[in-house]
């Protein structure tokens, strides 16, 4: 039976961690992937010896989507019909907390990277330096991730009868 | 001093430059009005009629799965088209010096497309799961009534997954298919190495689907309990 903190509605927010979580994200990954995609194949033209290091950065964007399936997987396991509304802005908090951590990260993972491998074309040894700032911009995500998951361990804790 | 007053004068401003002042404009505009009327009724003691549950709790659940099923498709199919025309312009341009490139770089066509397909295939299931409730018997029973709405919910949230993320995807293999394009155009070993990154970004189409399978898997429409 509906009470004041089980309404009938409590899912809608859950859906939209769930939502929140993976679109958050894979728009982040998804302008990584673009940005740093155009600069590989601008210094591919000049240096095809190194596109296969250069892939660096489209492979950390592509991490930064994996989180935030791994976060849409975990809250959409909790989405059941008689949802407390406890659970479910629980749910939509993480999923918001994975999202735009992630959208941030791709992003920054987007622009080093097409900087990245333009001046690793002329400069080879700077690709530490650029594999460096770029797990710094992935550590953003994980920090989402990390939020996010210890969020979601608390989603179960509130019950409807 | 005469000649900066004649080179104002001269050059006439686009429309263009004006676009961000309308669109402040317009935005600041709805804020403003948005914020009158949240405070006359917060400020007169109303403010329990604005109720985003209400608003929840009353629309039917038919009009969240049908959104959902016509967001999935429509933003899929837009996220196509604009990957399509930006690796299309690409090729075409660089076709012009380098006709070899055009039947090989139809793959990152392909690829955008397959974006629009997973689309398609997402908005068939969901409208296979639209099944009517008697609605009488969702006001009597309580579990039919929480199951029915959780799964116009559930629908509406995997049709939004659906479509965003094929958005963004398409977008994405869309600038990479023209950068693949133009350097197939200026060196043919190129292209395959290039291909890995566009499969990188396929891959993201592809966690769009799995999520959303994932959710409308849960939701379930109809008259049993």
């Amino acid at each position: 039976m509906a009470t004041e903190f089980c309404p009938v509605y409590s899912p809608f927010f859950g859906v939209m961690g769930c939502v929140s979580s993976i679109v958050f994200t894979c728009l982040g990954a998804g302008y990584g992937t673009a940005k740093s995609g155009v600069g590989i194949t601008a210094m591919g033209v000049m240096r095809p010896d190194l596109i296969i290091r250069g892939l660096f950065p489209v492979v950390l964007a592509g991490i930064v989507g994996i989180y935030g399936l791994v976060v849409s997987v975990v809250i959409s396991g909790g989405l059941t019909q008689n949802l407390s509304l406890f659970s479910s802005f629980v749910q939509l908090g993480s999923g918001l907390s994975v999202g735009l951590a992630g959208l941030a990260a791709g992003f920054a993972i987007g622009i080093v990277g097409d900087a990245g491998v333009r001046g690793f074309a002329q400069q080879p040894k700077l690709f530490v330096g650029m594999m460096l700032i770029l797990i710094f911009a992935e550590v953003l995500a994980i920090y989402g991730l990390i939020v996010a998951l210890i969020l979601n361990t608390r989603a179960g804790s509130g019950t409807c009868e | 001093m005469m000649s900066v007053a004649s080179n104002t004068a001269s050059t006439p401003y686009s429309y263009n430059s004006y676009a961000k002042y309308v669109y402040g404009y317009i935005a600041s505009l709805i804020a403003f009005i948005l914020t009158v009327i949240v405070f006359y009724y917060v400020l007169t003691g109303r403010g329990e009629r604005i109720d985003f549950g209400w608003f929840l709790m009353e629309t039917s659940p038919y009009m969240w799965a049908s959104i959902g099923v016509g967001l999935a498709v429509s933003l899929s199919v837009v996220g196509a088209a604009l990957g399509i025309y930006t690796t299309g312009v690409s090729i075409i341009g660089g076709g012009v010096k380098a006709p070899r490139i055009k039947t090989k770089n139809l793959i990152s066509v392909i690829f955008c497309e397959a974006v629009a397909i997973y689309g398609l295939i997402i908005a068939i299931v969901l409208t296979g799961q639209i099944v009517i409730y008697t609605p009488e018997l969702a006001d009597s029973d309580y579990t039919v009534k929480s199951r029915n709405w959780f799964s116009g919910y559930a629908m509406f949230g995997a049709g939004i997954i659906t479509g965003v993320v094929n958005l963004v995807c398409g977008i994405c293999v869309g600038q990479v298919g023209s950068g693949a394009a133009l350097s197939d155009a200026a060196d043919p070993t190129l292209f395959v190495k290039v291909l890995i990154i566009e499969i990188f970004g396929s891959a993201i189409g592809l966690f769009g689907l799995i999520v959303s399978v994932l959710v409308i898997s849960k939701a379930k429409m109809g008259d049993k309990a």
